[in-house]
């Protein structure tokens, strides 16, 4: 859990002021308070891999378009925006609009080269995380994996914290659902072989769920 | 356990989501800041204390003061002349063939132009166009297309499809987008979506990702990513549904939306919908509380409530009588987005025509 306070819209505006006249330092403070969010959201969306150069390609995108934002206070909700359609754009260029999930190749989940037990399973609970809807499993990510708090959530997305709790209540409770359904909730899994069958179950579910 | 540890991290830990945050922490952004390309900037105006006080010559002083006055005038001529990058309009680009704007044709080498307030961007059927959109998202026409553009700038930026299909990437603040077409308006609350209309008037909407509103007079539809929502003229938008539906859900929504000619033949058609719908068809059956007769809405709820439980504080009779906040809190038990949205923009949709 982090310990950084949530910004205050006064902050943020400086800093886009500053970042429009040229103040690379002002851009690059912008960078460090939103990067996680950028991320998360990618996150949610894109394979894991692509996930770091999109959140460059994010923010250089923004940069020349500060001028555009009309109201400097909502830089939050402004980037975030651009996020989620570069997610989408993401998707365009590889010939795949399609939920994040649907593009994954059947052998490629998240699991990482050394295939450990634990990244086999945090592999396994990312697909699970990404197999829900879109409004839980974004504000998921933002709390379990980039270790937002729930009123960050909300200042630097612009939803309302009443959106974002009952976000992270009922994604919690459908994630907590898969994952006892993949007999993943007691313990977790012990040993890499389990993991990747987690991880295959978590392809499974996903491609359930997309089939019509 | 209450939820106060997933939500700020306060109260007794959570054993379960602190394995989650754990195991999930491998993911988390560690990449550092790049460098920055530098914005260019407004040159800040040199104080005049500084050029005072410098050791400059008076010579150099004066020769300097004339060249800055010389750029200043230059500056404010350039200021003040038209330019072409701030003309009202969006740029069009083609894609393939000759689209016109109004009666000018564009394509090959000349293959980009503006579309003005009011002017009217058409493909026939060799054609295609892209058109950006402020920078909030670009919009692709596709052939035998013809649309206008109503309004841009400011937060409001408005087109009119009289005919063909559009393919439009928003990412604007929700509401800033909207589409007019000659039976429903479509609003864009975030997303991806493609919009059709035929020359009867009749339209198509497929979102593809975030969601999109619906909206004619009272008549309105909340259409979420894999969802599709048809149009009428005179009638306006149709019951939302998710394509993967079956082929007699949808053939049954289609009678009750457009088809039917007598109560008891809407009836009949209400009751295959009701019997087909499966959990995710809790959409279709959410918007048809409100399009049913007040007579019929009892077993609309039943349905409903079986499919999706209703939440704390919505009731049988506040839906029987359509208390809008108890349709909104079930809305947002569907998990496909905030109702708040669509109101908030209704809000400064009315405000904005009053």
């Amino acid at each position: 859990m982090t310990d950084a306070p949530a910004p205050r819209p006064a902050d943020d505006s400086s800093l886009v002021l500053a970042a429009r006249q040229g103040d690379r330092a002002a851009f690059g403070g912008l960078y460090a308070r939103y990067a996680r969010m950028v991320h998360g959201i990618l996150l949610a969306r894109v394979p894991a891999s692509d996930v770091d150069d999109l959140v460059q390609d994010v923010f250089l995108r923004a940069l020349p378009r500060l001028r555009d934002l009309r109201d400097v206070a909502r830089f939050g909700p402004w980037i975030a925006a651009i996020t989620r359609n570069r997610a989408n754009d993401y998707y365009r260029q590889t010939r795949a609009v399609a939920a994040v999930t649907e593009s994954l190749p059947e052998d490629e989940a998240e699991l990482p080269a050394s295939n450990t037990a634990p990244d086999a399973e945090a592999a396994a609970i990312l697909t699970f995380v990404r197999s829900l809807p879109e409004t839980y499993r974004e504000t998921l990510i933002l709390r379990l994996v980039e270790g937002m708090t729930g009123p960050e959530i909300a200042v630097r997305t612009g939803l309302t914290p009443g959106s974002v709790r009952v976000n992270l209540h009922r994604g919690m409770q459908q994630l907590r659902e898969k994952l006892n359904q993949a007999a993943l909730a007691s313990g977790l899994v012990a040993d890499s072989s389990s993991g990747r069958n987690a991880a295959a179950q978590g392809k499974n579910s996903l491609r359930r769920r997309n089939e019509p | 356990m209450n939820d106060d540890y997933l939500w700020d991290g306060s109260g007794e830990p959570d054993p379960e989501i602190q394995k989650l945050e754990n195991r999930l922490a491998k993911f988390r952004h560690q990449g550092e800041a790049p460098e920055f390309p530098r914005i260019s900037a407004a040159r800040q105006p040199r104080s005049w204390r500084r050029l005072v006080s410098s050791n400059w010559s008076f010579g150099l002083a004066a020769a300097t003061a004339t060249v800055l006055f010389m750029a200043a005038f230059g500056i404010l001529w350039w200021s003040q002349k038209p330019s072409t990058n701030s003309e009202p309009g969006w740029d069009v680009e083609s894609v393939a063939g000759t689209p016109k704007v109004e009666s000018s044709a564009f394509g090959g080498n000349a293959g980009a132009t503006k579309l003005g307030i009011g002017q009217t961007l058409v493909t026939d059927s060799h054609s295609k166009a892209n058109i950006s959109v402020a920078d909030i998202g670009t919009v692709s026409v596709e052939t035998n297309t013809r649309l206008r553009l109503v309004a841009g700038g400011h937060g409001h930026n408005r087109l009119a499809l009289d005919r063909g299909t559009i393919h439009a990437y928003i990412w604007a603040l929700p509401g800033e987008f909207t589409v007019d077409t000659p039976s429903a308006i479509a609003v864009d609350l975030g997303c991806s979506y493609t919009l059709e209309v035929d020359d009867s008037g009749a339209g198509l909407l497929r979102t593809k990702l975030g969601w999109v509103g619906f909206k004619l007079d009272g008549h309105e539809a909340f259409i979420p990513a894999g969802a599709v929502c048809a149009t009428r003229p005179k009638v306006g938008p149709g019951t939302p549904y998710f394509d993967d539906a079956s082929a007699s859900f949808r053939a049954a929504l289609s009678k009750f939306d457009f088809g039917a000619s007598t109560p008891e033949e809407r009836s009949a058609e209400l009751s295959r919908i009701l019997a087909e719908s499966r959990q995710r068809d809790a959409l279709t059956v959410w918007h048809l509380l409100a399009r049913v007769d007040e007579s019929e809405r009892g077993s609309v709820y039943d349905r409903l409530a079986t499919l999706l439980p209703p939440p704390s504080g919505v009731s049988r009779d506040g839906i029987l009588r359509l208390d809008q906040k108890m349709l909104d809190l079930w809305w947002n038990q569907l998990g496909l987005g905030d109702a708040s949205l669509w109101r908030t923009w209704e809000r400064s949709w009315s405000e904005a025509k009053s």
